[in-house]
């Protein structure tokens, strides 16, 4: 056991509590989840803490690249991101500090051990609701306090800085192995999904923007830009903000089109009853 | 009629005489929910129980001599509840708009807030989550990695900064839009012009989705076609054709699956990685 690794350990588990969807410190999910728990963040804190700010980044920006498209809706989210982004850049900056380790650890770890520590902790936390809910009911202020916020953040300080901590103080083992023994085939096949998994997220995102077939127009037109024309997504933000300014104002033609047609049926309504008026003639 | 209160606010004596929220009570309202609002997350109750921490300092204000209509606005504020958090604020502001009509004597009855409620949590959801995870977090993140190429850290900090500013500012403004328009928002939510701006800001999303298929997806083959007499990478043939074209198929499968199939992302993700692995052994990627 390296113990000038038990610092860094901790730290990394204290981040991973901060940068925890359910964490409430930093302004609940605007300061924790979406900046202390993204790994572009994580990999600078961690670089931070280890003391080597520049590998932190670089791990950082590769994990990154991995969980852009990362979701969380209604609960359900498509990979545990704060449990891979301190696990596994912290572990590869504990080792070899090489990107590719982390973005490998990193997946590894957001897939199984992610996911089953925070699918428990979802079902867990029923029988701290039935608390405040019960609190609640008594008019128990304190109570609700108790179970809402005590109770449920300390375990989730113990369920998410413990299993990090561990990975990363007692993890060099693993890494070892991961280099040494496992065939290359398996890390290859690591990498390669590594570089496939954004398309879940990505997927993912399209589900809740595309909602037809034809949209899909403008899918395309986003890749095409970026894949052929190479353009940066600040120039893609821009362009894409003038389209979506075009579609506002052709949609505005054709709902006043439309209310512009129903006055104009209503008005020649009332003028045949004019002209069907039988003492007219 | 239920906005006759909150309109003159200096002029028009309440009909109870119980002051109305201050701009530190009303920000106290929008911190605790901020700060709190998946402190206590699991599947049965989601956000529900920080509208009612939310509201304990509330409860103390208006019902010190009532402690049955605080037990009341209590237990009725620890429903089930889930919503963007950021966008989300704007449900908050309402909530407290009509919690305040309701301590006032107004004529808003109890049920009214957890009707609101339950009706924008599922639009706003929608609506918020495809802005704030599908188009400002993936903008922002993007535009940092490209800072911090070779470790550079001001990526990192542009993304720091930038975030913490756009995301407290969206909860803010949407908290306090809430509490002026009082019900009146619902339509700014759920309306026409609503609607127009939301289909352009969702186009505005699907062109950025597709920009981050082409930028974030990598797989490319390492198979070889015969050209003539020697062998040419199957890679620099299809880049020249149709750059990125092995990347669009897996997001295009990925999605069909997601949508057409409804595959659940962890379906997914087996499927992903067994047809990853075939594919390797095969040699082909």
């Amino acid at each position: 056991m390296d113990f000038s690794l038990l610092f860094p350990a901790i730290m990394c588990g204290i981040f991973c509590y901060l940068g925890a969807i359910e964490s409430c410190c930093l302004l609940g999910m605007t300061g924790g989840y979406y900046i202390v728990g993204r790994p572009l963040v994580a990999g600078l804190l961690c670089g931070l803490v280890f003391g080597d700010v520049t590998a932190g980044i670089l791990c950082g920006v590769a994990v990154q690249a991995v969980f852009i498209a990362n979701l969380s809706t209604g609960g359900a989210t498509n990979s545990e991101i704060t449990y891979a982004a301190y696990g596994g850049i912290g572990l590869a900056l504990a080792t070899t500090k090489d990107p590719a380790i982390a973005v490998t650890l990193s997946v590894l770890i957001g897939q199984t051990l992610g996911l089953i520590f925070y699918n428990t902790r979802m079902a867990l936390y029923s029988f701290f609701n039935n608390g405040a809910q019960k609190a609640a009911e008594d008019n128990n202020d304190s109570g609700i306090t108790r179970w809402h916020i005590v109770y449920p953040q300390i375990c989730t300080f113990f369920i998410r800085a413990v299993p990090v901590f561990l990975i990363i103080f007692l993890g060099q083992g693993v890494v070892d192995t991961l280099i040494n023994s496992v065939p290359e085939i398996v890390t290859h096949i690591i990498s390669v999904l590594g570089g496939v998994l954004p398309a879940l997220g990505i997927g993912m995102l399209m589900n809740i923007v595309v909602k037809d077939k034809f949209q899909l127009i403008f899918f395309f037109a986003g890749f095409v830009l970026m894949a052929f024309a190479g353009l940066s997504m600040i120039a893609i933000v821009f362009l894409a903000a003038l389209v979506a300014y075009l579609v506002f104002l052709s949609s505005g033609n054709t709902s006043a089109a439309k209310s512009v047609m129903a006055k104009a049926s209503a008005s020649k309504g009332t003028a045949s009853a004019v002209y069907e008026d039988n003492d007219l003639f | 009629m239920a906005n006759e209160v909150i309109s003159n606010p200096i002029e028009q004596k309440t009909p109870n005489g119980k002051p109305r929220l201050t701009n530190k009570d009303l920000n106290t309202i929008w911190l605790r929910w901020a700060f709190t609002h998946l402190a206590s997350m699991s599947y049965e109750k989601l956000q529900g129980h920080a509208y009612a921490w939310a509201y304990i300092p509330f409860a103390k204000k208006y019902y010190k001599d009532d402690p049955e209509a605080k037990r009341r606005l209590l237990v009725r504020h620890s429903v089930f509840f889930n919503t963007e958090p950021q966008t989300g604020q704007i449900i908050n502001g309402i909530v407290t708009s009509l919690e305040e009509n309701i301590a006032l004597g107004g004529e808003v009855s109890e049920e009214m807030p957890n009707n609101i409620k339950a009706t924008l949590m599922g639009p706003l959801a929608g609506i918020g989550d495809s802005i704030i995870q599908g188009i400002i977090v993936p903008i922002l993140l993007s535009i940092g990695m490209s800072l911090a190429s070779g470790g550079s850290v001001i990526g990192p900090l542009f993304y720091i900064i930038a975030y913490a500013i756009i995301g407290t500012t969206i909860s803010y403004v949407s908290y306090h839009t809430g509490y002026k328009l009082g019900v009146n928002a619902i339509d700014a939510i759920v309306g026409e012009n609503a609607r127009r701006i939301t289909n352009a800001f969702n186009i505005l999303g699907i062109i950025v989705v597709g920009a981050l298929a082409a930028g974030n997806i990598v797989l490319t083959t390492t198979l070889n076609i015969p050209l003539g007499s020697d062998w040419q990478s199957l890679q620099t043939t299809l880049d020249n054709v149709f750059p990125h074209i092995l990347p669009l198929i897996a997001v295009l499968v990925t999605w069909w699956m997601l949508g057409k199939k409804q595959y659940s992302p962890t379906k997914v993700i087996v499927v992903l990685t067994a047809a990853i692995c075939v594919f390797c052994l095969l040699g082909v990627f």
